[in-house]
């Protein structure tokens, strides 16, 4: 009796792991180009724990920084780029802090 | 009424810095040295502003301009340097350095909000004269390839400039 229990207890716990890893499928890493002065996708949609990385394409420095502080790249030059991990949910709006007239989205969800 | 005259004359020179940026038939080593000449023009004034300036977003324009335009230029002067294309001095570069002097000029004779509205209203002028004279005449009478390309790829630059200097523009002349 007590073994059929802890064998209902292990078979549940595995079951929950397996749910949970289910739930979290292994983080992905994007990418957004920065080129033509744009944000490229302009809006992006991740999971949880996904990694975006920033490529800039111009010739000119750019950053990526969300307006309510989130992140912030700082400085990208040219042909460089920046990783930022999502640890937060929510919809960020970011901009270039040089280029006022690129504005993009992050949607982590 | 001599005043005025002088204030349209001065302020005609300002909006014209780039002007006769129109020649036809002009060459890849022209175009190089064209170039070059344009964002030099925006280099200078942009240093000048820099330290000039009243408003701290005009100075934050002038800072911007001084990085991007060298930017440019740096990508410029490498490609010209791989294509071994030497920039061959011609009248459309020479009258943009003369008149990109001449603008400068003036633009030190003012100071506070005078030198700030004078400076991006010049801004607002160039980089729509220069957008205008890639899309006539550089682009389309570019024949390198290479070339051609590193001009495409820098027009959103210029685009996005003259957005954020007309934003500007539209602040500074608020405030006066």
């Amino acid at each position: 009796m007590r073994i059929t229990r802890l064998a209902a207890l292990v078979g549940l716990i595995v079951c929950t792991l397996g749910l949970a890893a289910a739930e979290r499928p292994e983080p992905k890493t994007h990418t957004v180009t920065i080129e033509g002065l744009r944000f490229q996708p302009e809006r992006l949609t991740v999971a949880r724990g996904d990694t975006v990385v920033w490529v800039n394409k111009d010739l000119v420095p750019h950053t990526a920084t969300s307006e309510d502080g989130v992140f912030d790249s700082k400085t990208i030059q040219p042909e460089k780029s920046w990783r930022f991990t999502a640890g937060k949910k929510g919809e960020f709006a970011y901009i270039c802090t040089f280029h006022p007239t690129m504005t993009a989205m992050l949607q982590v969800e | 009424m001599k005043v005025s005259a002088i204030v349209l004359a001065a302020a005609g020179l300002l909006l014209l810095p780039v002007a006769s940026v129109s020649a036809e038939g002009v060459n890849d080593a022209q175009i190089a040295s064209i170039v070059v000449t344009a964002n030099q023009v925006d280099i200078d004034a942009g240093r000048v502003a820099a330290t000039r300036a009243t408003s701290e977003e005009v100075k934050t324009f002038a800072r911007l301009m001084v990085t991007d335009h060298t930017g440019v230029n740096k990508a410029a002067t490498d490609l010209a340097a791989k294509l071994k294309v030497i920039p061959q001095n011609n009248p459309t570069s020479q009258s943009l350095k003369a008149d990109g002097e001449k603008s400068l000029a003036h633009l030190k004779t003012l100071s506070g909000h005078e030198f700030d509205k004078a400076y991006i209203d010049r801004e607002v002028a160039y980089h729509q004269q220069v957008i205008d004279a890639l899309d006539k005449t550089l682009i389309p009478s570019a024949t390198n390839e290479e070339l051609k390309a590193l001009l495409v790829k820098v027009r959103p630059a210029f685009v996005a400039h003259l957005e954020h200097a007309k934003r500007l523009q539209a602040t500074t002349s608020q405030k006066g």
